[in-house]
């Protein structure tokens, strides 16, 4: 439980994007602060519907957001 | 803490509390030690207190979070909900099938009502301690 074999880099990705809060992105994405921490420390894998709309912010591909590395689980 | 989480903790410590002390009354009239009649004026108190409490609670975290209350649950949200009810209900399953065994050590319906009840109140307990774990490290 929590332990998450993807990786993101949604931390660095909102300090790119003019230090954009999670709330904002959570805003943009529509889920909640909680929800978008828990993504980024690695706690909660979201929907691929979620990790779309969070790479559509950024303006990325999807595999600049997120990547897999089953090494880490 | 988010507006859920804090439900969840509501939930859980006013079962607790309350229902701790409905038991606890419960084994004192089964003891002997407290009247039928007061007993089970007690019971209907603390199963009062218990709905008046969750409400006053769930609407003062309503008004200190209004947006948060009113926004529909996300992803991460609903999958806990599901999960803790998963495993709420296994509980509650077991809880149903111990009182069927307890058709065979008493003929007392109201001892088998009140195994029934502890049963939905364990998994309700579950329930919300579950959500909380889940909450904490992650789903």
């Amino acid at each position: 439980m929590g332990d998450c074999a993807i990786e993101n880099q949604i931390r660095q990705l909102r300090f790119n994007h003019g230090e954009m809060t999670q709330q904002a992105l959570a805003d943009r994405i529509g889920v909640t602060r909680q929800t978008v921490n828990a993504i980024e420390l690695g706690k909660y894998s979201p929907s691929l519907e979620v990790a779309f709309r969070i790479a559509a912010v950024f303006g990325v591909p999807l595999d600049r957001v997120f990547h897999y590395s089953p090494a880490s689980r | 803490m988010s507006f859920r989480e804090k439900s969840a903790w509501i939930s859980f410590v006013t079962i607790l509390l309350v229902f701790g002390a409905y038991f606890w009354n419960v084994a004192r009239i089964v003891g002997g030690n407290v009247g039928g009649h007061a007993g089970f004026v007690i019971s209907i108190s603390l199963i009062g207190a218990f709905i008046l409490l969750e409400i006053v609670l769930h609407i003062t975290l309503m008004l200190q979070s209004p947006e948060e209350a009113q926004a529909p649950k996300d992803e991460r949200e609903r999958l806990i909900e599901l999960k803790a009810t998963n495993v709420a209900f296994q509980v509650l399953m077991v809880g149903a099938l111990a009182g069927v065994g307890m058709m065979h050590i008493t003929r007392s319906v109201w001892v088998m009502g009140q195994h029934v009840l502890l049963a939905v109140v364990v998994a309700g307990l579950v329930r919300s301690g579950v959500q909380i774990l889940y909450f904490r490290r992650g789903v």
